[in-house]
């Protein structure tokens, strides 16, 4: 039974002593093996792009993806829609029932997820797993063995490095793969990826510690690579933000932005949603769901008289931005911003926040 | 695990026309739970299966924990779905949350209450813990507003907390019954005599109110620490997850609603 929890408050396994090799003619078969205990989630080829799918074949995987998938995988962790309880109407009588009995034997290997994507659920559990805990979140979450795979190329859109969510990462992780050519290098997390290895010894080898060396250069040519980019370190520019509330270049932004909600949808940290009901016309039935929501809509913030607080687009522009860089610092401690460059991919109106960054420091 | 998205069930025991538009339904959990205990300025999120759910100030007295009371003024979905209930209804309940008002921090002090409409709501569990622990406070001083004369909630209670607490009350426009004050809350601060040194300032009303109101305390000489608002916010999971309520990235729904001025002058968005 895996019981991963590969956050910030899971155990942590001390890292050098295991380390392993999973021979790239090993990967198929060790695909293979796991479908028949787990839901196996990986990146797939799909028309072109790459997504986060549930796979059925071992061929299915595809971990040569460049920067990032084209969307994030929260969807496994917080579905784009979540129905969170259902109930029955009976003349007076209301009879309810609970959802999360639908997740009671879930038990998931989430293969091939990017440094970067592992800081967003590691800055997702900080706020799904606080003071209230969401026992979907939680459930799926500790319930998923994350196999986690440092880049070989950055996309034209990546910076994770100034985020310091990247190339390499240190927790968040029960195992983590390093392609070094004809096989990975794989660095245990945690005690459940330890458990892991054990249970398909069979398809892992011992490896020379000589090869977290060889890890070690990898790194630092994406890192060099990346620097090149010459941006700040988006955890040093806080009081940069906080000073730049007010500035006019928010209205330029504001003018720009079409207010689409894309960036939203394909940001690996973007949790927010929305509460709503589906009931059958004739009131025997019911559903309470969530569906994923967007601070850059006018609905998101208006309240049964009508007021808006967040009318005009300038303030929504500025909301998930200060989102990312100020209020998760207050919140939990951390931005929430990974690097992944997605929603700089998917801007129809080509805000870039790492352009937005630059301009403020200017300024 | 437990499953708090799910409403537990309650019965409405009783309804009370307040205004027109305005309604007090009385509320018992289905479970028999008999101790639901609250602290005044705390919320609700109410289910009218079929509809939705929606977020309401507790609107009754802490000190009666078998049942509580919801002052509700009929506004969208799930408010018009409410209306359209009996007596003996079945209602979904979560709740009690967020933050109220600070009440240690008001004892032995001079309290100045102001509302405007139903903002009197989440206001009245706590005037009545003041009634019911009088020698606790100081003076206490209760400035209320609202459109019309038909638009004041709680009548029924003015002249009961007259005998133990200052009122005083206005409305914008007057009609021929109305022998009282007519212009906006504000106006009823020539009538008062608080000591901005001794006085802590709670209020709840529309965002246009409380700016008014928070300018007029600050020009009395009240300092940001004993200036209190409660806030509305769109309070969808009342938990602090799905975003909709935060200012500045604060949750309304789990810091709030009830916020000190000083820590509102601090946000980067304008609340009020």
């Amino acid at each position: 039974m895996v019981a991963s929890f590969s956050s910030s408050f899971s155990e942590k396994a001390s890292k050098v002593d295991k380390i392993f090799i999973l021979h790239k003619k090993n990967l198929h078969s060790l695909v293979q093996t796991i479908l028949k205990h787990y839901r196996v989630i990986g990146p797939m080829k799909i028309n072109g792009n790459v997504f986060f799918r549930e796979l059925k074949e071992a061929d299915e995987l595809f971990l040569e993806y460049k920067g990032h998938t084209r969307l994030p995988p929260k969807r496994y962790f917080l579905p784009e829609k979540e129905v969170l309880f259902s109930y029955e109407i009976k003349g007076n009588e209301v009879i309810i029932k609970d959802h999360l009995e639908y997740l009671k034997d879930y038990k998931a290997v989430l293969i091939g997820i990017h440094p970067c994507d592992i800081q967003a659920l590691n800055i997702l559990d900080k706020v799904f797993i606080s003071e209230f805990e969401d026992p979907y979140y939680t459930t799926r979450r500790k319930n998923t063995l994350i196999i986690g795979l440092t880049c070989n190329e950055p996309s034209e859109y990546c910076f994770c490095y100034f985020t310091r969510s990247g190339p390499n990462i240190n927790d968040g992780y029960d195992l983590l793969l390093t392609d070094l050519g004809d096989m990975y290098l794989v660095e245990v997390g945690s005690s459940q990826g330890k458990s892991f290895i054990d249970q398909f010894s069979m398809f892992f080898d011992k490896a020379d510690p000589q090869l977290l060396k060889k890890k070690e250069e990898k790194i630092n040519s994406l890192v060099k690579q990346m620097q090149k980019l010459g941006l700040p370190f988006f955890n040093e520019i806080y009081s940069t933000m906080v000073n730049a509330f007010y500035d006019d270049f928010w209205e330029d932004l504001g003018r720009m932005c079409l207010a689409c909600g894309k960036c939203n949808y394909s940001c690996p940290t973007c949790y927010c949603f929305d509460v709503q009901e589906e009931s059958e016309p004739d009131l025997t039935e019911g559903r309470r769901i969530r569906r994923w929501d967007s601070c850059h809509f006018l609905s998101f913030t208006r309240v049964a008289s009508g007021e808006i607080f967040r009318k005009d687009r300038t303030s929504r522009v500025k909301q998930r931005i200060y989102h990312k860089l100020v209020y998760s610092v207050n919140n939990i401690g951390t931005i929430s911003c990974v690097g992944c460059g997605r929603c700089i991919e998917t801007c129809t109106a080509n805000i870039d926040i790492r352009d937005v960054v630059k301009n403020l420091m200017k300024r | 695990m437990k499953n708090p998205y799910i409403p537990k069930l309650a019965r409405i025991t009783d309804i009370r026309d307040e205004t027109p538009d305005t309604k007090t339904f009385c509320i018992a959990l289905s479970d028999g739970q008999r101790d639901f205990r609250f602290s005044p300025g705390q919320f609700v999120e109410l289910t009218v299966f079929g509809y939705g759910e929606a977020p309401f100030s507790i609107s009754s007295s802490p000190m009666c924990t078998d049942h509580f009371e919801l002052t509700i003024r009929k506004m969208g979905t799930v408010t018009s779905a409410l209306f359209r209930l009996g007596i003996n209804s079945v209602i979904g309940i979560r709740g009690p949350l967020g933050k109220g008002w600070p009440i240690e921090k008001m004892k032995n002090r001079d309290v100045l209450i102001i509302g405007v409409g139903i903002g009197l709501a989440p206001l009245r569990p706590l005037i009545e813990y003041i009634i019911a622990n009088r020698k606790d406070f100081g003076k206490v001083v209760l400035m209320y507003g609202a459109r019309t004369p038909a638009d004041l909630v709680y009548k029924y209670e003015f002249s009961r907390w007259s005998q133990n607490i200052e009122v005083h009350l206005t409305v914008d426009v007057g009609d021929e019954t109305w022998k009282g004050r007519v212009g906006v809350v504000t106006v009823l601060f020539d009538e008062i005599d608080v000591d901005p040194k001794t006085t802590i300032a709670l209020q709840c009303g529309p965002p246009i109110m409380m700016h008014f109101v928070t300018k007029k305390l600050k020009e009395l000489g009240f300092p940001d620490d004993s200036i209190y608002l409660s806030l509305e916010r769109l309070m969808k999971c009342g938990m602090g997850f799905c975003g909709r309520c935060t200012i500045s990235g604060r949750y309304v729904c789990k810091e709030g609603p009830v916020f000190c001025y000083s820590e509102i002058r601090g946000f980067l968005e304008r609340a009020v």
